[in-house]
């Protein structure tokens, strides 16, 4: 990939929201394993 | 018009995204039943990962079949950056998925199924917050299309109601987890949705999304196995033990892959907001196929009218959602935020613009083919055929007759929307 797409997708802010929901995710399935 | 190229006269992008939400619940619904064998003793992981693993073979199969390896190497060549995405969607996919067996198995189907489908709602809010949904409509169209989601939600309570078995004793505090954990689904899920209508705004054929998605989804799936479940040898040891019951998890994977290819579709041509709540309709087959062919509301008297009612305002959302085209003005919304993709992403407009239209926008050699696409194909034929020869037959009533009605109606949808995608789209 191309540094500048690199760059864009890691600043992209929309990243960030799917992020957070699948730590959220796997923190709920921590707690009910 | 090149040889091959779609016929644009007749059908228009909606009808296409609309055929599709309805196939798409069909086979999402079909592919429910074999999670009834979460009561068969396995662990949540390891049905989750059966169903993924079967999803996976699917997944790498069907695209080749219809596109070719060429095609789709060379969409995602054109568009890296959108792996990334791919891979996070197939993360929260299998989270969520994963999470539907520990709410099943809490709850029951009939309570942990509606709450999970509130993934429409969470949608909606994405699709409006990020993409420009339902904006620039006016505000008629806009609550056409939410009273429709929200009709559907309304059904699917109803037929969790009716369908719940109200004299079993559930632990409270099992019950409260599981609760949780079907809400945390539908979250997951929901939010889901923000990478596929990203792939689809930036011209990615669905096809080539799911390719890199099921790599998310698989590792995942297998990380989650590994570590919840006593590790990467008790996994193994776990799926040979499961040899019996694989097939029924591979082939619920394989409906569930035909269902979200429909629904990725959807998603693409008329957007998260009116494809997701279309889909969502697939709680009426999973109903169909629980209470028709496998007599599970035989016992339940005087529930009939919540069942019939749940089931008809369901219907009745779907009706107004397959309506409510998005008007110019939401279109150039939508416009907008591709847009804002290309800017972002250095990407072709003139290109993209015309893959969000229908039209075909991979740059390589569409139509040329290779040996050992032949050969993917028949290594996962040769899978299931040997998962169907070691499979035991689940000592479960059914009722014949039923079931080919609803197999007969499921392959109805498939090849309705099938029809239509290659007419209109060819696959694009």
């Amino acid at each position: 990939m191309k540094q500048s797409r690199l760059r864009a997708t890691l600043t992209d802010p929309h990243l960030w929201i799917p992020l957070v929901v699948l730590t959220f995710g796997i923190g709920l399935l921590a707690a009910l394993a | 018009m090149s040889e091959g190229a779609p016929s644009k006269s007749i059908l228009s992008l909606h009808a296409v995204g609309v055929v599709s939400g309805i196939a798409a619940g069909a086979w999402l619904g079909s592919a429910e039943a074999p999670t009834k064998l979460v009561t068969m003793g396995f662990s949540p992981f390891l049905i989750s990962l059966g169903m993924v693993m079967g999803v996976f073979v699917a997944r790498w199969t069907i695209p080749v079949a219809i596109k070719g390896t060429s095609y789709i190497w060379a969409d995602l060549r054109e568009k890296p950056h959108l792996i990334v995405w791919g891979i996070i969607a197939g993360m929260l996919w299998a989270v969520a998925n994963t999470l539907t067996v520990f709410a099943i198995r809490n709850v029951g189907l009939s309570v942990a199924f509606p709450l999970w489908n509130l993934n429409s709602l969470v949608g909606m809010f994405w699709g409006w917050l990020l993409f420009n949904e339902l904006r620039g409509s006016g505000s008629r169209q806009r609550l056409v299309v939410l009273g429709g989601a929200a009709a559907i939600v309304i059904g699917a309570c109803l037929l969790a109601y009716s369908t719940t078995n109200h004299e079993s004793i559930v632990q409270r505090e099992a019950a409260t987890l599981g609760v949780f954990a079907a809400v945390g689904a539908g979250l997951l899920w929901g939010t889901m949705y923000i990478p596929y209508r990203k792939a689809y705004i930036s011209g990615m054929n669905p096809l080539s999304f799911v390719t890199v998605f099921t790599v998310g989804e698989l590792a995942t799936v297998f990380a989650l196995a590994a570590v919840f479940d006593g590790g990467v040898s008790n996994v193994f040891h776990s799926l040979e033990q499961a040899k019996p019951v694989l097939f029924w998890l591979f082939f619920g994977g394989f409906c569930w892959v035909i269902g979200d290819l429909f629904q990725q579709y959807a998603a693409k041509y008329i957007g998260i907001s009116r494809g997701i709540p279309l889909s969502n309709t697939n709680q009426l087959w999973g109903l169909a196929w629980g209470a028709l062919v496998f007599g599970e509301l035989a016992h339940m008297t005087g529930s009939h009218v919540f069942i019939v009612g749940g089931s008809l305002i369901m219907i009745a959302g779907a009706v107004a959602i397959s309506f409510a085209e998005a008007p110019a003005d939401e279109q150039r919304q939508w416009q907008l935020a591709m847009e804002r993709e290309c800017a972002r992403y250095g990407l072709d407009r003139g290109r993209i613009a015309a893959a969000v239209m229908g039209s075909e926008s991979s740059p390589g050699p569409r139509s040329s083919r290779h040996w050992w696409e032949l050969l993917i194909v028949a290594a996962a034929v040769a899978v299931f055929v040997w998962l169907g020869m070691l499979a035991e037959r689940p000592r479960i009533e059914i009722d014949m007759g039923w079931l080919l009605a609803i197999v007969v109606a499921s392959l109805a949808a498939l090849a309705g929307a099938v029809f239509v995608l290659w007419k209109r789209t060819r696959f694009a």
